[in-house]
């Protein structure tokens, strides 16, 4: 039964930047249709505010452990990815107040859309809940099916709107049923009661059994729910085999919902996922049942990190356009996070976490970079970047900073991110073998070698007449100081193994 | 009468696989959010067979399954609303509801 103290007000002073996202969110709605602009970047001001509010107080909760109304979970591991979330559709915010062609009348609308998604995605990273889990997950899913379909006269965002619904729905249906036969077998939705760290049940007297005894009972049942729930966790990570919906989604989607798509909301999949497997199989007191199953659990996560690494890097190799060559590589890095998770053990979930952290980085500056070219020539193709790079210095040599990060080559912070995988690779979990996916992780960033360094070639080693592009102060400002970050968090990347390693008290 | 919970899941199951069959045949719109639906009520089936199960076993009925029921079936209905949605934006342009007039997949950036 809820005890009657946790039904107490405190819990809305845990929920704080939750509150605070979600009066941002109405206020924006709210304002917009007080308002009425066409070109309104005071909505995005609010909204970016409220982001910022939402931030600090989740800095100023750092380390902050405590469970609000029974169901939502704060740690710093939940922390981690708010913040990141807040980060990232901060940055969403600007790239729409930014892009000549998102400005249109229902940008209230637009920014709206985004900070529930982003709540969505609080909710979901910060729960035990399985419930929770799905009802945020959802939120984040559904304001995604908008977004991606906001220009509903293009074409292309039409039907990447109508994939993306379809898809999300067979991924949502896949994941409940596996939620479902879980509780078939388990008797609780609470994950700390299925791994046995949290003795009392919650909510009923003594009906839960941990996963140890349901695996003793009903292994198939278990089985089968682990791959379902695999399966739904897979579509929002967009990792194989529910990868295919991504290129064709973040090609026809505007550029910031991309941005959001491929870095808030995928890492908040990644949270939701570590979480679950995190707790029910890597937590320190799990038992020896469990820990046996945890490797076959590990080698299935390995193997699709290995699936996804590889198809989206020699996707990628085929694109002409750079927008869906960015779609793959997004695909091909959500294998490489994998590769930490797979190792089943804390180090790997903190180069895990490391590794989005970096990706954060490299990625929006990836991202800033196409919005601000698509913007200038209308086109989003390798070929009309051709002999760019001398023409907007301030632009492309930002560019290749982060072209070289996402391969992975020293000194950027996507070779750091890339070395504690292979560490963690190495060295997985007890009885886990994994140096076949260390080799596999190296030769996709061979391979992935080509296709970011062909982007170099046609900016700076090619010739073309095209004119100047139109220089644009701020995406300059912006994608400077993300180069600056990506190079200085290779060099010094302390701060963020800190923050990695401090992310990690999920598993104490 | 007493149905063994076994029948029930089995059941469930049965639905899903009819679900998931639909969504993977047919091309219909409609249809694929229909059997999205499908998939959707086996689990809410599932939930509650166990919930069953669970308060045999207590002696009393356990909310969590009742509530994970009550809710899936709100997000559900919420889907279906936004799907309904962009199937009715995308039969403004294209005039079907058909799914293969979607470009397929990795042909999408021949259309620019």
């Amino acid at each position: 039964m809820f005890a009657l103290q946790d039904l107490h007000l405190q819990g809305l002073s845990l929920l704080s930047p939750e509150l605070t996202l979600v009066t941002t969110a109405l206020v924006v709605l709210m304002m917009d249709l007080i308002w009425k602009e066409r070109d309104s970047w005071r909505l995005g001001a609010i909204g970016l505010v409220g982001l910022g509010a939402a931030a600090l107080q989740l800095v100023s909760a750092h380390g902050t452990q405590g469970t609000a109304f029974g169901l939502v979970s704060i740690d710093n591991f939940g922390g981690f990815f708010k913040l990141f979330t807040s980060a990232a559709t901060g940055v969403c915010i600007v790239f729409v107040m930014l892009d000549r062609r998102e400005r249109r009348h229902r940008i209230g609308e637009y920014y709206f859309l985004l900070l529930s998604a982003a709540i969505g995605i609080f909710f979901m990273v910060g729960t035990y809940n399985l419930l929770l889990l799905v009802l945020g997950l959802e939120l984040a899913s559904l304001a995604s099916y908008s977004l991606a379909g906001f220009h509903k006269g293009e074409k292309r965002s039409a039907e990447a709107a109508m994939k993306y619904v379809v898809f999300g729905g067979l991924s949502a249906g896949v994941m409940v049923f596996g939620i479902s036969l879980l509780y078939a077998v388990t008797g609780t939705l609470d994950m700390r009661v299925m791994s046995g760290a949290l003795a009392i049940d919650p909510v009923g007297e003594g009906v839960a059994r941990s996963l140890a005894v349901a695996l003793e009972q009903s292994p198939g049942m278990v089985a089968l729910a682990m791959i379902l729930i695999l399966g739904g966790f897979s579509f929002k990570i967009s990792s194989a085999p529910f990868h295919f919906w991504a290129p064709d989604v973040y090609e026809g989607s505007p550029t910031p919902v991309t941005t959001f798509l491929a870095v808030a909301s995928k890492a908040g999949g990644f949270g939701a996922l570590m979480r679950f497997f995190g707790v029910l199989f890597v937590a320190p007191d799990v038992g020896e049942m469990v820990a046996a199953y945890r490797n076959e659990i590990g080698m299935v996560l390995a193997l699709v990190a290995a699936a996804t690494m590889t198809l989206g890097n020699l996707a990628a190799l085929r694109q002409t356009s750079l927008k869906r060559m960015l779609a793959y590589s997004s695909v091909a890095h959500a294998g490489y996070v994998l590769v930490g998770v797979a190792a089943m053990n804390q180090a790997g979930m903190e180069a895990s976490l490391f590794y989005l952290a970096a990706y954060y980085f490299m990625n929006l500056g990836a991202f800033g970079f196409l919005l601000y070219f698509s913007g200038v020539t209308g086109r989003e193709t390798l070929e009309s970047l051709r002999g760019m790079g001398p023409k907007a210095p301030m632009i492309t040599v930002p560019m290749v900073i982060f072209l070289v990060s996402l391969t992975g080559i020293p000194p950027m912070v996507g070779f750091t991110g890339k070395l504690q995988l292979l560490y963690a690779a190495m060295g997985p979990a007890e009885g886990l073998q994994l140096g076949w996916l260390a080799v596999c992780l190296g030769l996709n960033s061979v391979i992935s070698l080509y296709y970011y360094m062909r982007v170099v070639r046609v900016l700076f080693l090619e010739d073309s007449d095209e004119p100047r592009p139109e220089p644009q102060v701020p995406m300059a400002v912006f994608l400077c100081l993300m180069a600056f970050l990506t190079v200085w968090f290779g060099l010094f990347f302390t701060p963020l193994l800190d923050l990695a390693r401090s992310g990690m008290d999920l598993l104490t | 009468m007493n149905v063994p919970t076994e029948h029930l899941l089995i059941l469930s199951a049965i639905l899903f696989a009819i679900g998931m069959g639909g969504f993977l045949l047919r091309r219909n719109m409609i249809v694929v959010l229909m059997s999205i639906e499908l998939m959707l009520n086996a689990a809410n089936l599932a939930f509650l067979a166990g919930a069953r199960q669970h308060a045999a076993l207590a002696g009393h009925w356990v909310a969590e399954g009742p509530v994970m029921v009550t809710f899936v079936i709100a997000v559900a209905a919420v889907e279906a609303a936004v799907g309904l949605a962009l199937v009715i934006a995308f039969y403004r342009r294209k005039q079907t509801v058909s799914l293969d007039r979607l470009s397929p997949t990795g042909a999408a950036s021949k259309a620019n």
